[in-house]
């Protein structure tokens, strides 16, 4: 999908939507605000965070002096931030090796494989697309108790692997492959599994990169599912370990200080493989 | 795979439409009460409240999320020396997930925070937005406008950028000024993208539950109690499992009404 493949280079001649007259004062002035508005609460978390518990009212607090990494101290030796790090990095990872796996495969059976009732299971997939996040929650959950999956890691991640969206990327993509090369590897002997694996994986290389950002994004800033399956403080992930600090009315700075780490690594990998975000959430849609 | 699917995806929406018909005491047993749930439903006026404020919070939200994106789109449209910078900072918040950022949101919108504090100085004493329950609802909406506009302006500015430079060069020449090109041109191109972003926000704004449960807990006075909360609190305070997924279904409707709008309009998957 090129829907961010957009002219960011100056092109000579590009005058045509240069600002004029008023405009060339309001556009610079517009951006500004607008790039402030969207900075200013990362702004406000980092140094509010950096300073003691008390006082902290507008404006003082935000005057970047006396800082203190008191509240990183708390946070990191007084409570579970260590665990729920751990245990969101286990969700993440872990959701993504498996759901980027099933998803290739099933992607590749529907793409490439002739079986009886196969149209009739991708469109089943496919409306399970339109099925929203919050109508299963209940269901899963009473079936995951039944099951004895409350506060497990078993519990947490299975019932998110089957990812409807990310099976349907697969399948358009691999639907791309042309037939000639799977016909040829079939010729030379190869079996399913070794087309599969020395064929079809590599050549969703991209694909797998983008589609496996977008998982472990997801996942990491999951909240509902980690919320009502992880009830034990040290099952919650960051952002219900996060969540339930707030709750419990801690101090606002150790709050913060967890919100920092727990933004940190995304922040990181954005700036790296910023083009890989961008596409998708665009490839993906709406964000989770 | 298919098991998988079978076990996680269908079993739980059938069992929810299933669900909705039953209650379950705490032990997990099951009994059939038809269609009382839904009896109950209609005549809680619990449920009518969070249905209003659910579309309350739509006919603010959507509007004010759409209008930044088309505007900030606008804005970067041009390839000038430094759009890509800007560009990555309004994706920004689309990455960070809103339970994090509403911690400093809370902040803000408090007693203690920048907006009461300005606004005072503006003469306008509003007091902390998170305990109004006027003020309440729009703050989340802003929140989640914040968080969402990236994403939306992205779509925006693909779809500007299909527009033939010939019109808009045209209209130059025929000495249109900024805002008759706008208005008469620009936006005019920009409805089918409006539509689609229309249905979206729309969709995700009945959902709306991870702002409000870090931000207002429903509250005060459930001013900010959502459908998307109510059906988290009915199951998991108040352990009214059925009931909760008879909440569900009533938004699963909402939503299948509006994601049917969407692939009426469009005929195939967009995004």
């Amino acid at each position: 999908m090129s829907a961010v493949d957009l002219p960011t280079r100056r092109r000579t001649g590009d005058v045509l939507f240069k600002p004029r007259g008023v405009g060339r004062v309001i556009v610079p002035l517009l951006l500004a605000v607008a790039t402030l508005v969207t900075l200013f609460p990362f702004y406000a978390m980092v140094v509010l965070s950096l300073k003691p518990a008390v006082g902290l009212t507008f404006p003082q607090a935000l005057i970047p002096t006396g800082l203190t990494f008191d509240a990183y101290e708390a946070v990191l030796g007084g409570n579970d931030l260590l665990r729920w790090v751990l245990n969101t990095v286990v969700y993440s990872v872990v959701s993504v090796v498996f759901v980027l796996l099933f998803a290739s495969m099933a992607g590749y059976a529907f793409a490439k494989k002739r079986f009886p009732g196969r149209t009739a299971m991708f469109w089943s997939f496919l409306a399970m697309l339109m099925v929203p996040y919050h109508i299963t929650l209940i269901p899963t959950f009473v079936l995951l108790s039944k099951m004895d999956g409350v506060n497990t890691y078993w519990g947490l991640i299975i019932p998110t692997l089957a990812n409807a969206q990310a099976t349907f990327l697969m399948r358009q993509f691999i639907a791309g492959i042309p037939d000639a090369l799977i016909d040829a590897a079939r010729v030379d002997g190869a079996s399913d599994l070794r087309i599969f694996v020395q064929l079809i994986l590599p050549l969703c290389r991209p694909i797998l990169a983008t589609l496996g950002l977008f998982v472990f994004l997801w996942h990491w800033n999951d909240f509902l599912w980690p919320l009502v399956i992880g009830q034990d403080s040290d099952m919650r992930t960051l952002t219900t370990g996060i969540a339930g600090l707030m709750r419990e009315s801690q101090p606002l700075n150790q709050t913060l200080a967890g919100s920092v780490v727990a933004l940190a690594p995304i922040f990181l990998a954005y700036l790296f493989a910023q083009r890989h975000f961008t596409e998708g959430v665009a490839m993906t849609g709406v964000k989770g | 795979m298919l098991v998988l699917f079978l076990l996680f995806r269908f079993t739980p929406f059938a069992g929810g439409l299933g669900l909705a018909f039953a209650n379950m005491d705490l032990g997990g047993g099951l009994s059939w009460v038809g269609a009382d749930n839904f009896e109950y439903l209609l005549g809680d006026p619990l449920f009518w409240k969070a249905l209003t404020v659910t579309v309350v919070y739509t006919v603010i939200a959507v509007p004010l999320v759409i209008a930044v994106s088309i505007g900030l789109a606008l804005l970067v449209r041009r390839a000038f020396v430094g759009v890509r910078f800007f560009r990555s900072v309004f994706f920004l918040p689309v990455i960070t997930s809103l339970v994090l950022a509403g911690v400093i949101f809370i902040w803000i919108f408090n007693d203690d925070g920048p907006i009461p504090a300005l606004l005072d100085l503006l003469g306008m004493p509003t007091g902390s937005w998170l305990t109004s329950p006027t003020l309440a609802l729009p703050a989340v909406a802003i929140v989640a406008a914040w968080g969402r506009f990236g994403f939306d302006m992205l779509v925006v500015l693909a779809r500007l950028n299909e527009i033939p430079r010939e019109l808009e060069e045209a209209a130059l020449v025929d000495g249109a000024g900024a805002w008759q090109r706008f208005r008469h041109l620009t936006l005019p191109q920009l409805r089918s993208v409006m539509f689609f972003l229309v249905v979206i926000e729309t969709i995700s704004s009945f959902q709306v539950f991870d702002a409000v449960y870090i931000m207002t807990a429903g509250g005060p006075v459930n001013s900010t109690y959502t459908l998307g909360y109510m059906l988290y609190d009915q199951a998991f305070k108040f352990f009214n499992f059925g009931y909760s997924a008879a909440v569900s279904m009533v938004l699963f409707v909402m939503v299948l009404a509006f994601t049917l709008v969407q692939r009426l309009a469009f005929g195939k998957d967009e995004t």
